[in-house]
């Protein structure tokens, strides 16, 4: 009987074991897919693709003193990295930042806040995973044309350029990773890559990208939220003007303009909502798509909003001294200086305000469009580069075109002087200035004077250092005078715990 | 779920098999009626309603019947062979073979007239195997609490009791709050990612204590959801803390930082007794740091603001600092003296009632307890309600089957303030400004003032505590349910057992909370005004587990058991929570009510895991002439959260134990009952934290991209990794002597923990911020001793007397690159530099000494090693600065804080760092005496204790830093204020200066003993208790945390580390140090 209870046994436990633990234990998640099951279709394909725009605006809006990695959003960073060294911004000292005044004042350290780049290669990560993972999608999905994965490659090469681009300029030599980091096999410890090397790359990645880039999507706002061929064109102006190449500046240029896609906004009272309320304008060629009915707010109402004790400010001298006041008739105005900030608060109205009226938006409607590129900039890109090239009277014609659409106040004594056109130096100090009233707080002053400053070094180091010497507390002025010496000044330290995560990064010099 | 209900069903199967075994047994005979009379052994009265059962050779009831109105029954019987049993409630049952017998006339005798009797008997441990070993035999290293030694002690949780009764058992907690959890950590901590806390076996069946990793949202903290060991104390019969990994190695993964095994009291055979106890307790919070007044505050504020930005405040841009009566509203509001701690301070008490009926017959026995618990926290806003009940009902159906049926259900309520950052914020608070609104007539008015700004800031730097408290929520409302059903077959007697355990595990949590407008300021269209949380996660847990036991017989000189284990566990948990904002209201604290749901972080969000895990388990014990005794195991695991390729492990233990008091030799020493040495080595395998990590998720946004949706890899794919394994070498002494009166017991260990998980930060341009990875070795090294005496023991006096010290060291080995090894800067003000040196103690940090104030302008010079001045080559005296790096310099400045400077170059820098100390305790443990008088006085003692290591006081750092227009302690009314004060505390400088670098001087020697426990216990005398008519009852008044002897002169000594930071930097951020309770109790049993 023993021999039967144990014979029985044993069988049992085996036929229970038998159920496959491998099987019992292989789990799968249910909210969510896997990377194994995904990349089957020219569906999910597209899905990723809108990912990597979605992570632009990825993030929580400015909330408080405690401010995390990964937990700001790009516009953010982005506007403060374009703004704060410059000379359009101030702090209300209510709710201002320590980290922020410590730009402000050319006072940055490793650990400060604001060097932090996650959010920009959480971007160019998932553009590294659709590049890596599209091209297997052809051979599943047989209704995905060549034609078509090549345009959603376009757009992830063009977005990965933009967020490389934002880091040389702000960084000067940063790490640069072109693969995914999919799993724990691909991690490495990148060192620092030199700017020209980056540069050379996205260069030629957007070259790439032009062939493949579409031209339009059928809807409005597609094309604005999306990379079409003109993006590309208008990055490749960026970019080309920072190298000083600029005869390639206006070709690129000139493939915009002679589109026909694009046209200036009439600068009548409906600017302001055409343009920066409503977005997606016929000016626009690319604008991060933040949009209240799909809950995603931008950062700016909690920036700005003086009465709750936002952070930032506009500087004093933005209304009167940037947009001077016409003294025979003060209703003549232009229109770009109700738009850039509020003369009393000094509250940025091009984020937080609204057309023709004093109220502010609210927490819930703060949605506005960060603009990267509009049609205006790439007149001025191609006026600047113009400057340079001998065509000194066609970039000031640009300009005037400009400043006839905003109506821009020209007060002899606080304006510029009108140039001669065969000046270079002098048309492109016009196109600066008016690119200053022009793309006032979009996030593009500190990169203009960083551009300009660098052109000739040190000779050219005045155009930077006399406007921010304005903002300077006096005290400070020498110190700033000196700090700038060094080219390597122009550039932010990389951020204390990436030196220590990763130690073949090395941290720029000046910082040391 | 298939795979569960295929599995329930085989082992049905499986016990149906074993059932027609026995059943054949039975073939039918001829029936034979058998008759009598049952009567009352002393009293002759007939017994109504009495049980008389035919029981087979097994005690299996074959047939049975009941006697009537005259005790007559008649029962026609199945076999002679079988014995007839009458039984009846109150009396001794008999049992007679009936053989040729056909009239049974029995008198049965009244249980009331037994002499208790006491069972005295080697204890027998399970060790949560199924083996029953005798814990003389036990060749593991483990430690055993009877919770009768713990009842007067007021507490919620059994954790609580815990703390220094244990030698090498850890246990501190978290925070005062009711409801809060426990750091427990056996032999320090052997892994730094994830839960650091034991395994909790109730019954021999795991309860999971973690909190589920999908609670994500960042309203709500671990501290708000512990309901850790929900298990009233007055249902644990006795609690064994199992150290060392051959003890642990059989529990499987998730026993790597040891095992609390908890047994809960089960009826035993007697009449019913029902016993109430009451405990009651009061709490006192002490004093907290003195802080200023508002006068002294707006003395200290203008001097700060002038020395630090050299210009005076600005009373028209801060009119909080106008103090102008012809502008009433900031007079009135910003001009009073407000304590806010005592403003969200109050005493609180904790409420228990229990009440439990145990008994049973020969057949059944049963323990039932319902138990309320009622506290009131000493923070504003903060108790606990709980409502347990537990049946726990053995039905022995014969010799061969024992069922077994435990339920225990536990509602609780927690209730808790909105974010943990209540104190903090009313220490910071400015003393000034006023709790209720004066309006612009100087009137007071009921309104809460909770400007939106101040000068202090806003929302969530600052907000009105006292509206937080009060209108403030962070509820959470837990439910659980655990059936556990166990069965137990002896297939063949006295050789082969089959134990089989099922247990469910339902377990719901609600988490709610609110943020009130009204505490805020925020305007009502902001995001997080008003904003209602309501997070709700349900897990179902099905654990199984079926054990062969084989005790063999091998001879008289020596034992044998072997054990077959399979188990298996399956837990699924489903969370969803909403979050919505703006409600029109604070008293609309749900979120269902109608509020802004659509908005940055606001809506709905849910999520589904499921996690399971198999084992298989051999084990043996074999001991020879009762002194060599060896146990051997072996498991293999299978985890859900590993990839395929690192899906299993085996991990063997094998210990053994050597009894020299058994040698023959040894029998000239009478005294001693047992001499042991054992020796131990054991291998634990750790899964990971989290579900499905060696997938490459992808997830969608929770919002569109002009209205498309959009997907993205959430996490990095862990192809990689492996279990995490700790090895522990255990070798261990006991010596017990002077029949039982002198207990000791010595351990020694080392655990290594190899392939140690650590979710490590990444650099971020991989795109990720953070991946779990196997980065290096941690050995966890130390001893740990403890000693029981019972010095005196006559008649009338018992004096009993516990020592428990243990030491544990952690030192890491190895170290992936992808770990950074330093964190902290020095050149941050309250910031202390830690490193990772291999081959050293964790927990080590660096920073500045501390040499006070520069006096003068003079003393600010630089000096050389001989004390002379440093001169420039112009022959200028250098002044000492601060280097910040990349060529910019502080110049110190008279009042200014002095700090060393190593190198005498005249510049503090990072080469003037030097090692400060290590928060890791020398020696831990408690002490103290039990004197017992007449049997019914006893008077208890309980003194716990950590030495030997450092605090960075967190709390003086804040209140001392004079940098920012926060509150401060009334120790910075001796600053420096003018040239020539000679002072430890630095000028007051806002926002400027490097007055509060990481330094010595907020380092201190963290060393205390405390007086934990003082008990008096008075048993009423049993014959005067007879005449109350109740069988026994006792009356004790407890006094806890009475006094703590200690030079740290911050809030309290016991910190924990924050568990999931490699560095362990000892901080203590408490703002209040713990309170004083004292307790009064009762019990009766009737």
């Amino acid at each position: 009987m023993h021999k039967k209870i144990i014979y029985r046994s044993v069988l049992i436990v085996t036929l229970v074991l038998s159920c496959s633990c491998n099987k019992y234990l292989t789990l799968y998640p249910q909210n969510g897919t896997i990377r194994q099951q995904f990349w089957q279709n020219k569906e999910q394909l597209q899905s990723a693709v809108i990912g990597v725009y979605a992570s632009l605006i990825q993030g929580v809006p400015d909330g408080g003193t405690s401010k995390t990695q990964g937990n700001l959003q790009m516009a953010e960073t982005l506007f403060k990295w374009g703004e704060l060294r410059a000379d359009n911004i101030t702090t209300p000292l209510a709710g201002s930042y320590v980290d922020d005044v410590n730009v402000m004042n050319g006072n940055i350290l490793p650990t400060n806040y604001l060097v932090q780049w996650y959010s920009l290669y959480r971007t160019i990560n998932l553009c590294n995973t659709v590049l890596l993972y599209a091209p297997g999608v052809i051979s599943i999905d047989p209704t995905l044309t060549q034609t078509q994965l090549n345009a959603y490659m376009a757009e992830a090469l063009t977005v990965r350029a933009l967020m490389y681009f934002y880091l040389v300029r702000t960084f000067g030599d940063v790490p640069m990773k072109l693969t995914p980091t999919s799993t724990d096999n691909d991690l490495v410890l990148l060192p620092t890559t030199p700017q020209a090397t980056i540069i050379k790359q996205i260069l030629s990645d957007l070259s790439t990208a032009e062939g493949n880039a579409v031209y339009t999507y059928g809807v409005v706002a597609y094309d604005k939220g999306r990379v079409t061929r003109y993006t590309i064109n208008a990055l490749q102006a960026d970019i080309y003007l920072w190298t000083y190449d600029y005869t390639d500046c206006i070709t690129a240029c000139n493939k915009i303009i002679n589109s026909g896609q694009f046209g200036l906004v009439a600068g009548d009272g409906n600017f302001f909502s055409t343009v920066y309320s409503n977005g997606n304008s016929s000016e626009s060629i690319f604008e991060f798509q933040y949009d209240g009915s799909t809950t995603q707010t931008n950062p700016f109402y909690q920036m700005f909003y003086t009465n709750t004790g936002g952070s930032l400010a506009a500087q004093i001298n933005v209304q009167g001294s940037l947009f001077p006041v016409d003294p025979n008739n003060p209703k003549n105005v232009d229109v770009r200086a109700a738009i850039a900030s509020n003369g009393g608060t000094g509250a940025i109205s091009k984020w937080i305000g609204t057309p023709n009226s004093t109220a502010t938006l609210t927490a819930a409607t703060s949605y506005r469009h960060w603009i990267v590129y509009r049609y205006a900039e790439i007149l001025l890109f191609k006026a600047e580069a113009e400057a340079f090239t001998g065509q000194g009277q066609d970039a000031l014609n640009l300009v005037q075109q400009i400043q006839t659409r905003a109506n821009a106040i020209i007060v002899p004594g606080t304006s510029l002087t009108l140039p001669a056109a065969n000046d270079p130096v002098g048309v492109s100090n016009y196109v600066l200035d008016e690119r200053d009233r022009e793309f006032i707080f979009e996030g593009k002053r500190w990169y203009d004077l960083v551009r300009y400053a660098r052109r000739n070094f040190p000779t050219t180091l005045p155009i930077l250092t006399a406007p921010i010497l304005v903002n300077a507390s006096p005290a400070l002025q020498q110190i700033i005078l000196t700090k700038y010496q060094d080219p390597n000044s122009l550039y932010l330290p990389i951020y204390y715990t990436e030196l220590q995560l990763d130690p073949n990064l090395i941290q720029n010099p000046f910082y040391k | 779920m298939r795979k569960i209900i295929t599995y329930i069903c085989c082992i049905f199967a499986l016990s149906a098999c074993f059932f027609s075994q026995s059943l054949k047994a039975q073939t039918a005979a001829n029936k034979i009626l058998i008759k009598g009379k049952l009567i009352d052994s002393k009293t002759k009265e007939p017994l109504i309603g009495a049980s008389v059962q035919e029981q087979d050779a097994d005690k299996r009831t074959v047939t049975g019947t009941v006697t009537d109105i005259d005790g007559n029954f008649a029962l026609p019987v199945k076999s002679t062979a079988n014995k007839i049993v009458f039984s009846y409630i109150g009396y001794t049952a008999q049992s007679f073979p009936i053989g040729s017998t056909t009239v049974f006339n029995v008198s049965l005798v009244s249980a009331r007239e037994l002499v208790q009797v006491n069972i005295t008997g080697q204890v027998q441990r399970d060790n949560g195997t199924g083996l029953k070993i005798d814990s003389r035999d036990l060749t593991t290293a483990s430690a055993t609490i009877q919770m009768k030694d713990l009842e007067e002690l007021a507490v919620t949780s059994v954790d609580q009791a815990l703390q220094g009764r244990l030698p090498g058992v850890d246990i501190v907690a978290s925070s005062g709050d009711p409801g809060a959890g426990m750091s427990i950590k056996i032999r320090g901590t052997s892994t730094i990612n994830g839960a650091s806390n034991p395994l909790v076996v109730v019954d021999g069946v795991p309860f999971e204590t973690s909190i589920p990793t999908d609670f994500n949202f960042a309203t709500a903290d671990e501290q708000g959801y512990a309901s850790l060991l929900s298990i009233a104390p007055s249902d644990i019969k006795d609690i064994t803390v199992l150290k060392d990994a051959a003890a642990t190695a059989v529990w499987g993964s998730r026993a790597a930082n040891g095992v609390l095994i908890i047994n809960t009291k089960r009826g035993v055979q007697s009449a019913p007794v029902l016993t109430y106890s009451f405990t009651g307790s009061l709490d006192i919070q002490p004093t907290a740091i003195p802080l200023l007044n508002g006068n002294q505050y707006s003395e200290l504020i203008p001097e700060e603001y002038q020395n630090g930005q050299g210009v005076p405040i600005n009373i028209y841009k801060y009119p909080e600092f106008q103090h102008d009566i012809s502008n009433p509203f900031y007079y009135y509001n910003y001009g009073q003296n407000t304590d806010w701690l005592a403003a969200i301070t109050q005493n609180g008490y904790l409420l228990q009632n229990n009440i439990s009926l145990t008994g049973g017959g020969e057949k059944a026995r049963y323990f039932a307890s319902v138990g309320y618990t009622s506290q009131l926290g000493t923070t504003v806003g903060t108790g606990l309600t709980r409502l347990n009940a537990r049946l726990n009902l053995d039905y022995i159906v014969s010799n061969k089957i024992h069922f077994t049926t435990d339920i225990a259900y536990t509602h609780s309520v927690t209730q808790g303030d909105y974010g943990t950052t209540i104190r903090s914020v009313a220490q910071n608070k400015m003393p000034t400004m006023s709790i209720y609104q004066y309006n612009t007539l100087g009137q007071q008015t009921p309104v809460l003032f909770t400007p939106s700004s101040n000068v202090q800031g806003q929302y969530p730097g600052t907000y009105n505590p006292v509206a937080l408290a009060q209108q403030g929520n962070n509820n959470g409302y837990a439910d659980r349910i655990t059936p556990h059903f166990t069965v137990n077959y002896q297939i063949v007697p006295g050789l082969l057992t089959l134990h089989e355990d099922i247990q469910f595990d339902i377990n719901t949590n609600r988490v709610s909370s609110f943020l009130p407008a009204s505490a805020t300021g925020l305007a009502s269209t902001l995001l997080n005004a008003n904003t209602a949380y309501e997070f709700d996660t349900d897990a179902f847990d099905v654990y199984t587990k079926t054990n062969f036991i084989i005790t063999p017989k091998i001879g008289e000189k020596q034992t044998f058991q072997g054990l077959i284990q399979l188990s298996s566990d399956d837990t699924k948990s489903v969370n969803q929570s909403l979050l919505t904002a703006n409600s029109a209201t604070a008293i609309l604290q749900d979120p269902s009510a109608q509020g802004l749901d659509v908005g940055t972080g606001l809506g709905v969000a849910s999520g589904l895991t499921e996690t399971r895990s198999v084992s298989a388990l051999v084990s043996g014990q074999y001991s020879l002439l009762d002194r060599y005794i060896i146990n051997i195991s072996l498991r293999g695991d299978g985890n859900s959260r590993f990839g395929p390729a690192h899906r299993y492990g085996i991990f063997p233990a094998v210990s053994t134990r050597y009894r020299l008091s058994g040698e023959p030799f040894m029998s000239g020493f009478k005294f001693i009952n047992d001499l042991s040495v054992r020796a131990s080595y054991g291998v634990i395998g750790n899964a990971p934290a989290t579900d499905y990590s060696f997938y490459n998720n992808y997830s969608g946004y929770t919002y569109t991209y002009l209205g498309q949706t959009g997907v993205y890899p959430s996490n990095i794919e862990l192809d990689n990794l492996r279990w995490e394994k700790v090895t522990g070498k255990n070798l261990g002494f006991n010596l017990i002597m002077f029949n039982n009166r002198v207990n000791f017991d010595a351990e020694i260990y080392r655990n290594t923990t190899t392939d140690l998980f650590f979710n490590t930060n990444l650099p971020s341009n991989l795109g990720f911020s953070t991946v779990n990875l196997n980065v290096g070795t941690l050995d966890n090294q130390g001893f740990e001793i403890s000693l029981n005496v019972t010095p005196l023991k006559t008649k009338n006096w018992i004096i009993d007397f516990a020592f428990n010290i243990a030491h544990n060291e952690n030192v890491i080995r190895a170290l992936s690159p992808y770990v950074s090894v330093t964190t902290g800067s020095p050149l941050a003000n309250g910031s202390y530099e830690s490193t990772l040196l291999l081959n050293n103690p964790l927990g080590s940090f660096y920073g500045y000494v501390y040499q006070g104030v520069y006096p003068t302008q003079s003393s600010t010079i630089a000096t050389d090693k001989n004390g002379n001045q440093i001169k420039d080559p112009n022959g200028v005296p250098v002044q000492t600065v601060f280097g910040l790096g990349n060529g910019k310099y502080y110049n110190f400045q008279p009042g200014d804080a002095k700090y060393q400077d190593v190198n005498h170059d005249g510049i503090i820098d990072a080469r003037d760092v030097q090692y400060l100390g290590n928060g890791n305790p020398q020696f831990t443990g408690g002490f103290g005496p039990t004197v017992t008088f007449m049997r019914n006085w006893k008077l208890n003692l309980f003194f716990s204790y950590r030495t030997g290591f450092d605090i960075i006081n967190g709390t003086e750092i804040s209140t001392t830093n004079e940098y920012t227009f926060n509150n401060q302690s009334t120790a910075v009314l001796s600053r420096w204020e003018k040239p020539g004060d000679i002072t430890q505390i630095p000028r007051a400088l806002y926002g400027a200066g490097y007055n509060w670098l990481g330094s010595s001087r907020y380092v201190s020697d963290g060393s205390y003993l405390r007086f934990s426990s003082a008990t008096v216990r008075y048993n009423l005398n049993q014959t005067f208790a007879k005449k109350l008519g109740i069988k026994s009852a006792s009356v004790y008044v407890t006094g806890q945390n009475l006094y703590t002897w200690t030079h740290y002169l911050g809030q309290d000594p016991e910190i924990s580390p924050r568990a999931g930071d490699i560095y362990q930097q000892p901080i203590d951020s408490s703002t209040t140090p713990p309170f004083k309770s004292y307790t009064i109790g009762l019990t009766g049993t009737f």
